[in-house]
């Protein structure tokens, strides 16, 4: 029964939806103000009932109920309870469930928090929000329905992946979808402003929370996307050019330069038109990325060509929402007015030169990920386009960024005085010279790039920590005053610092972990000594331990270096009975200065494993946990920005501190 | 309860729907007057930033300058817009109605009201059944291996094939394994362990199966499972209208109605669209079934409903009602053709034959190519008679 209410809660919800969609728009178009506010309630009924049938499937599967196919084709009995929950969106179904949920949400949200928003532009917006879960929710009942019923129920279900039974992975998902989908209400407030026909800097931050919302959660997804390929893919490696990865990295790309866009058109109400485009090119892009994950597309084009189905209708929603606003964009945008004026060398140019380089990083993944499929779908065969193309492409274009970032705070509005900012960063840039030296010293060896990238890498650091001891004065005054400075600084600032630092953190990882990465494969018998990266790693041999759905031989390996005990590792290779096959659990020795990584491959033959020999693959990488900890800083400064009060604005009694507006920073 | 429960959402979402009725008044806020507080805020800030001496006055003059700058045009292209309406409230309630009904179509075409919500913890008995039947096969199992000489050739087939009902098609298909190369198996047997070694490769079939389909044909080429499976097998490989003609002649070689001919049928039909042939149906094959009184709807219907120990007894009261009917008017050839075959299904043999027999006596007089002559003397021969 409780199945049944999901279902007819979801057909609801699509009928809600399907007012939405026009009401509000009609409304705004007469004024009239009854229906405008309807979008409110309906926005909020949506969400409601998208949740109602969200928590029906949890149940399902909370409850192992096997009369849903969709518990039986991805859930056990035996799973433990944490992964029964995740199943609820482990699964096709389930995950696009989840894709509207969070639509909704984001929609229920402006409802409910954008009181300072107009009348006219939130009912265009919720409208326009409308269009798109009509569209998905249609998609998940006529072609995907998670509801669907077996009865007699059989006997137990067929579990789910084991590669994807990991906490890591559980909240992947969520946090991805969160991002990804949290910026289809920037696209539907670009497409309301371009149906209303006004783009002005009110609107720009307006819109600016939900882009940094979004924003911050494609961030934490892809990061814990990134660390649950690392320690559980087995590989030692923490990005792979996959095309999933490209698909959630594309839209971040764009999605960091419409966030640096709007503070434009906020603040000098320029860059209108680009603003508009970047809004709906970033939610395009993670439409193409849903499409390309659900339609089977990757798997193989001939899959996708057999059961075209659902791949055609999300290439029909694909079309229609990306054609439709890019139309309209292209109808309407001209006659946007233009805004504030700026010099070549100005803080505006600086974040246009990082907008047009993040957009080529992005039309270079895009490529590199579109390319093996139009190959395959044109003349059948399989290319792979694999990381030396993005390292050749995507790293040149990023390095220039990087260098941008460190001098784009120290220009001003306007007009900037470029010689100026050169003397104050002479120091900096000598700084980030030695340190490439430094590295090039220790390490000797490994591409020259890398030591460009160290360089660059230190330079972003400090010209942040530069920036930042600029405003409030570091040194320069006494202690008190820069405390009281750095007290008033707006929060939006200290999130600045905050991510660009941790991108330069970040950036240390990249580089450590790629360029000075130790790899032994070696094949292995019980008291065998390995040497790596200064550590001796002693083979203990393996053996047979069992999990609550799954049985698993375990490696034991003695660490040492220099003679002196460092720890043991446990690295796993489980077998999962029911979904028959097999995973590998890596062992990790976790330090700031770099991760000693185990994992078991396969015995090494059947008679050599019953005399305990084993494929063992060790690997020592540099510096990696940078990568989390540079990530973590991204997302903080990303919340720091979004705690800021000036977002609140449109209640202008409410006091602000505030950042200097159309000023230099200094 | 359910419906209960779908009444009081409808109900919810049509109050949902409603509920901006019930706010009077017409003020929101204004896009204007929105703009003109934001820039207004930026004025605020340059004033607080300059105070805190965070810029120096000069700029905050210029930024003061141009953010005024803004307000004024703001002001200026202020279009004397009136105050927005409050009607339209007809629109509201017929969408509020609307929503649920809609709702409800689309969930009478989707939905299955009927299923009931079974969780895995309220299942016990099943598994308890299940359970036994487990550890049955496991002690078949244990003498089967145990014996010296190996174990009967039923007792593994019967093995394989309770393992193939529990859905355990590799050990199905490792339990026939154990006999298939024996003296005493027949055509059926290989048969089926093509069918375990098929449905342990998720359908897909291996050089393996295609050895023991061959083998299956070679001991009886009239043996329809393995029939079927060839035409998989030579559909798989991408002989799709050689998979076809085979289906459709042994159709057409089939001695009046059979179970098997209905799979046959879809398989065929399956295949024929792939390659832009014609449908067939079951009646070119089968015209015996034509205007036989067969069960009736209810019968059926009442059928489905049955446990399985019901539906047995159910099959039984219906072959008992043909008897009996059969008893009376003796004429009737289908009549006896089906009573025999529903015995052979009941594993009654001895009656079977008996109803054969009758029908052979009735055949007699029919053209020596009517299908049904031979379909008598096949089942006759199969039955030992």
């Amino acid at each position: 029964m409780i199945p049944e209410i999901g279902h007819f809660a979801l057909a609801l919800a699509l009928c809600i939806a399907l007012v939405q969609s026009v009401l509000p728009m009609l409304g705004a178009a007469r004024g009239n103000a009854l229906w405008m506010r309807s979008a409110r309630s309906s926005a909020i009924a949506q969400l409601v009932f998208i949740g109602i049938a969200f928590a029906a499937l949890m149940h399902a599967f909370v409850v192992s109920d096997f009369t849903v196919a969709n518990v039986v084709e991805n859930s056990h009995s035996l799973k433990p309870m944490l992964f029964k929950v995740a199943g609820t969106w482990g699964s096709h179904e389930g995950s696009l469930l989840l894709w509207v949920l969070i639509l909704a949400a984001f929609g229920a949200g402006v409802a409910l928090f954008g009181s300072n928003i107009p009348d006219a532009l939130k009912a265009r917006t919720l409208s326009v929000q409308a269009w798109i879960s009509t569209g998905f929710l249609s998609f998940l009942l006529l072609t995907s329905n998670p509801f669907e019923r077996v009865f007699p129920p059989p006997q137990d279900g067929n579990d789910l992946n084991p590669l994807l039974q990991d906490v890591g992975l559980a909240m992947h998902p969520p946090l991805l979808y969160f991002g990804y989908v949290g910026f289809s209400i920037v696209f539907s407030f670009a497409v309301a402003a371009l149906i209303e026909g006004r783009v002005d800097a009110a609107w720009a931050r307006w819109v600016r929370p939900w882009t940094l919302a979004a924003w911050m959660s494609l961030t934490a997804g892809i990061a814990l996307g990134s660390w649950w390929a690392y320690y559980e893919l087995g590989w030692g490696g923490w990005w792979f050019w996959d095309p999933v990865e490209n698909v959630s990295f594309m839209p971040w790309l764009l999605g960091t330069a419409l966030l640096h866009s709007a503070i434009v058109t906020e603040k000098r109400d320029a860059f209108k038109s680009w603003t508009i485009l970047l809004a709906i090119l970033t939610f395009s892009l993670s439409l193409l990325g849903t499409f390309i994950v659900r339609s089977g597309l990757l798997t193989s084009v001939h899959a996708f060509a057999v059961d075209p189905e659902r791949g055609l209708y999300i290439l029909g929603l694909l079309g229609v929402s990306i054609g439709g606003s890019l139309t309209l964009y292209a109808w309407r945008a001209p006659a946007m007015e233009g805004g504030g004026l700026f010099a070549p060398v100005s803080r505006e140019a600086g974040l246009l030169i990082n907008n047009l380089l993040l957009a080529t990083a992005t039309g270079t993944v895009l490529f590199g990920t579109l390319y093996p499929l139009f190959m395959e779908a044109l003349s059948g065969d399989k290319v792979s386009v694999g990381p030396p193309f993005f390292n050749a492409t995507f790293v040149p274009t990023m390095l220039p960024l990087v260098v941008m970032m460190g001098i784009g705070p120290f220009l001003s509005w306007k007009r900037a005085d470029l010689k100026g900012v050169f003397q104050r960063l002479r120091f900096v840039a000598v700084l980030a010279g030695l340190a490439g030296l430094a590295t090039w010293y220790v390490a000797r060896g490994g591409p020259v790039l890398a030591y460009l990238s160290v360089a660059i890498a230190v330079w972003l650091l400090v010209a942040t920590l530069r920036e930042w001891a600029v405003r409030i004065r570091l040194f320069d005054v006494p202690m008190a005053e820069t405390i009281r400075r750095a007290r008033n600084l707006p929060r939006a600032a200290h999130g600045m610092t905050l991510a660009h630092a941790g991108l330069a953190i970040a950036m240390f990882g990249f580089v450590g972990s790629s360029a000075w990465k130790s790899e032994e494969i070696v094949f292995v018998q019980p008291g065998f000594v390995i040497e790596i990266a200064g550590f001796d790693v002693r083979f203990d041999g393996v053996e047979r331990v069992g999990g609550p759905n799954y049985m698993a031989d375990r490696g034991t390996l003695a660490v040492s270096r220099e003679g002196e005990f460092v720890t043991t590792l446990y690295p796993e290779r489980r077998s999962y009975p029911v979904a028959q096959s097999t995973t590998t659990e890596s062992a990790i020795r976790s330090t700031l200065a770099g991760d000693l990584y185990a994992s078991l491959a396969e015995p090494a033959s059947e008679t050599a494993a019953d005399q305990g020999a084993w494929t063992l693959r060790i690997l020592y990488e540099p510096l990696v946990n940078f990568i989390w900890i540079g990530a973590v800083m991204l997302v903080l400064g990303g919340g720091l920005s979004l705690s800021d009060r000036r977002l609140r604005v449109g209640a202008p009694r409410r006091a602000s501190r505030s950042e200097p507006v159309a000023t230099p920073a200094e | 309860m359910l419906w209960g429960i779908l009444a009081l959402l409808s109900v919810s979402a049509i109050a949902m729907l409603l509920l901006p009725m019930l706010r009077h008044d017409a003020a929101g806020t204004d896009r204007q007057a929105g703009a003109v507080a934001v820039l207004a805020d930026q004025l605020h800030e340059v004033d607080r930033d300059a105070d805190r001496g965070l810029i120096s006055n000069d700029e905050a003059e210029a930024a003061k300058i141009e953010i005024k700058r803004r307000l004024l045009k703001l002001n200026r292209g202020a279009s004397a817009k009136g105050r927005s309406v409050m009607g339209g409230r007809a629109a509201l309630w017929i969408s509020a109605l609307v929503v649920p009904l809609f709702a409800g179509l689309l969930y009478a075409q989707l939905g299955s009201p009927g299923v009931p919500t079974v969780p895995f913890a309220d299942r016990q008995d099943e598994r308890a059944e299940q359970a036994q039947i487990t550890e049955l096969t496991g002690r078949l199992l244990e003498r089967l291996e145990n014996d010296p000489e190996g174990g009967p050739t039923e007792g593994w087939m019967l093995l394989g094939q309770t393992y193939m009902r529990m859905g355990r098609y590799s050990a199905a298909a490792a339990a026939m394994g154990n006999v298939i190369e024996r003296d005493d198996t027949v055509s059926a047997m290989v048969s089926q362990y093509a069918e375990a070694l098929i449905a342990a490769d998720d359908g897909i079939v291996t050089p393996q199966a295609r050895n023991a389909i061959r083998r299956a044909l070679e001991m009886d080429s009239t043996n329809p499972a393995a029939s079927y499976y060839e035409a998989i097998a030579l559909d798989q490989a991408g002989d799709s209208e050689e998979a076809h003609d085979l289906l459709v002649s042994r159709l057409e070689q089939a001695a009046g109605p059979a179970p098997w001919m209905e799979i046959f049928i879809a398989q065929a039909n399956r295949i024929a669209e792939t390659i832009g042939r014609e449908p067939v149906s079951l009646a070119a094959f089968a015209p015996m079934i034509r205007g036989a009184p067969g069960p009736t709807r209810d019968d059926v219907e009442a059928a489905s409903e049955l446990s399985e120990a019901d539906r047995a007894a159910f099959i039984r009261s219906m072959v008992d009602r043909l008897a009996n009917r059969l008893a009376e008017d003796s004429d009737d050839l289908d009549g006896w053709l089906r009573l025999g075959n529903a015995y052979g299904v009941l594993g009654e043999i001895e009656k079977a034959r008996e109803a054969y027999e009758a029908a052979n006596e009735l055949a007699a007089d029919l053209p020596s190519d009517d299908p049904r002559k031979q379909s008598i003397r096949e089942a006759l021969s199969e039955l030992g008679g």
